[in-house]
């Protein structure tokens, strides 16, 4: 129990079950007055129910602020200002965003259809735009706002759902590009990469692949280790997006942190490390390129992801 | 002239002008059949028009290889079917799909309507999603592919079209799980991140708001002649056509800075600065503890935007 977002008052979508209502019920215990969105879907989605919103918003009442459910869609622009509005007019302003809302559709890209593509960008990655674009304006017209994101290490790569790393690739850009843009009105803007037992993560199948590859001398034991010790309830590491809406962190803007139980580690931006010049005054030719990537420099440190498989001999 | 490609066939989206269209006919001069497809619309994505298509598959043929054209928007999940079909069906399997597509519609984010979202994210990340779904199946079954995306230093945030950057953001991250996905059947994707004067970076409205950038001090003046003294596409044309060589087979899930007097390799983002916990201390964080350990983690940060001072 804290006071560091007393008067503050914060929109958390997503805030229904797992991240979100971690996050949403951290700011209630730091002071603030939260508006819980979640449209009560399953994983994939499908369904609504309104029970998961209201169950937050009793529980952040507990900590002696205000907090209201909003049910909709934060896939629907006007859901999304809708949801910004009810902030407004009910708590009188704006100060706190945390975009938590997410869903996931797991097929390797051969098999996804365009449906699942469609929802899991629109939830996530349009969801994120169009309550930033909501608030925005308000939190420019009083320079202050402090807006948190929710991306992935799916971010960096990974099998099974190229919709869902696509979309939290296009939030970390966005979270990139609207610090530089909301920056000089007082507002920041950054992200968290989470790991936390959730609905969405809580697969006893990924525990007992590991639990194999350990006994067979294929992964080190820390690796289960660091698991189990992050495979938490998300209330463990909360209170970082607590932080990161509070006044103290004014000065941090724009940045991605990874966000679990037993650490924080910030993330450095994508950068051009290597460089080979272009010996001609003319346009590139292949022989010139090919001798760039043989010069070895160019590529240090670079792991071919999934190599190819060698023939099968038959 | 050259054969690097010869037998190869490709599929190049936004091949009437700029990028596209320097790279349909760099593949083409090594000897690849071309899809050549473009919508014929302007950089905001407004209109449509069969002539810069029909003008790449000109330019093509003339170079000795089979090329025709699709009008279609990548943005429609159909329509990219059609083009890959067309590849497949016309010269008989796809081995190369470079997508270059894009539009732009630069607005400071709280002045961006929903549909310039919508568009701008639809044209890049979904038509490239939608060209790799419809490709993907045929490189997988016949162990080959040289897929190569068009992304953008707006990818690590730019100021004026947040939309734009997103999209950018999300075709850098859907090329490493295309990479992963795709890697051990013989395809590799990889993306370049290209500097070159086209008709979006250097048309005169675009010049204008360059200048504009300068003025008001966001830019120096050696940003805006770092980013105006900068060569046509067809220097750069190469860099993607080696990429989408058998040579490159082991290159997978990379990004390249591409222009004409350099190209660079990104490395994708990571955990640069960590602070761990006791293993044994189990209770939840506190604000206290995330407050104590935050200089470490900035250590070496500089804040992208400043509040302005207060007058």
């Amino acid at each position: 129990m804290g006071d560091r977002l007393k008067g503050r008052n914060a929109v958390v979508t997503g805030a229904g079950r797992g991240i979100g209502k971690a996050v949403a019920v951290a700011l209630a215990e730091e002071g603030a007055n939260v508006v819980v969105c979640d449209l009560g879907v399953a994983v994939d989605g499908s369904g609504t129910d309104q029970s998961p919103a209201d169950q937050t918003a009793a529980e952040c009442r507990k900590f002696g602020g205000k907090a209201i459910a909003q049910f909709g869609n934060v896939s629907s622009f006007s859901d999304a200002e809708a949801a910004i509005k009810s902030c407004v007019d009910t708590f009188g302003r704006i100060d706190i965003l945390c975009n938590i809302a997410g869903i996931d559709k797991p097929k390797m890209i051969w098999n996804m259809t365009e449906q699942e593509w469609d929802q899991v960008v629109g939830v996530h990655l349009k969801g994120t735009f169009n309550f930033i674009r909501h608030a925005a304006p308000l939190m420019r017209e009083q320079k202050y706002g402090r807006i948190i994101n929710c991306t992935s290490e799916a971010w960096l790569g990974g099998v099974t759902h190229l919709n869902y790393g696509a979309a939290k690739g296009g939030i970390t850009t966005l979270t990139w590009g609207a610090a530089q843009e909301l920056g000089p009105s007082g507002i920041t803007v950054n992200a968290i990469c989470p790991r936390a037992k959730t609905r969405m993560t809580d697969d006893p199948k990924v525990r007992e692949m590991v639990v194999k590859r350990v006994e067979k001398g294929l992964m080190d034991a820390s690796v289960l280790k660091r698991m189990d010790r992050e495979m938490v309830d998300p209330s463990a590491f909360a209170k970082v997006v607590a932080f990161l809406a509070s006044d103290d962190a004014a000065l941090i803007n724009g940045q991605v942190f990874l966000t679990t139980a037993l650490t924080v580690a910030r993330y450095s931006k994508p950068e051009a490390v290597a460089q080979v010049e272009n010996p001609a005054e003319g346009p590139w030719t292949l022989e010139a390129i090919k001798a760039g990537f043989s010069a070895d420099k160019l590529l240090k440190g670079y792991v071919n992801p999934a190599p190819p498989k060698p023939e099968e001999k038959k | 002239m050259a054969d690097r490609l010869k037998g190869r066939n490709a599929v190049v989206t936004g091949a009437g002008s700029g990028i596209g269209k320097a790279v349909s006919l760099s593949l083409a001069k090594e000897g690849a059949n071309i899809v050549a497809c473009d919508l014929g619309g302007g950089t905001d994505g407004k209109g449509a028009s069969t002539s810069l298509a029909d003008a790449t598959v000109d330019e093509c043929k003339k170079l000795g290889v089979q090329a025709i054209p699709q009008y279609g928007s990548v943005a429609d999940f159909k329509a990219a079917e059609a083009m890959i079909k067309a590849c497949v069906e016309t010269f008989g399997r796809i081995d190369i799909l470079v997508n270059v597509a894009g539009i732009d519609r630069a607005k400071m984010l709280w002045n961006l309507s929903e549909e310039d979202w919508d568009v701008v994210i639809a044209v890049h990340l979904k038509g490239t999603f939608n060209t790799i779904r419809h490709a993907a199946p045929f490189m997988r079954e016949q162990k080959y592919g040289r897929i190569v995306n068009t992304i953008s230093e707006a990818w690590v945030g730019t100021v004026g079209h947040c939309n734009y950057g997103a999209a950018k953001g999300g075709i850098a991250s859907l090329t490493y799980a295309a990479a992963w996905e795709l890697g051990k059947y013989g395809v590799t994707c990889n993306a370049i991140c290209p500097r070159a004067a086209t008709r979006m970076t250097m048309g005169p409205e675009v010049l204008a708001g360059y200048k504009k950038r300068v003025e008001s001090g966001l830019w120096t003046k050696e940003r805006y002649d770092e980013v105006t003294h900068v060569a046509t596409a067809d220097y750069l044309a190469a860099i993607p056509t080696y990429l989408a060589s058998e040579a490159a087979g082991k290159i997978n899930g990379c990004i390249f800075g591409s222009a004409g007097a350099f190209f660079s390799y990104w490395a994708p983002a990571k955990e640069s600065a960590i602070y761990n916990r006791d293993w044994d201390n189990y209770g939840p964080w506190t604000v206290d503890e995330v407050e104590k350990c935050m200089p470490n983690l900035l250590k070496g940060y500089i804040n992208p935007a400043p509040p302005e001072e207060k007058k």
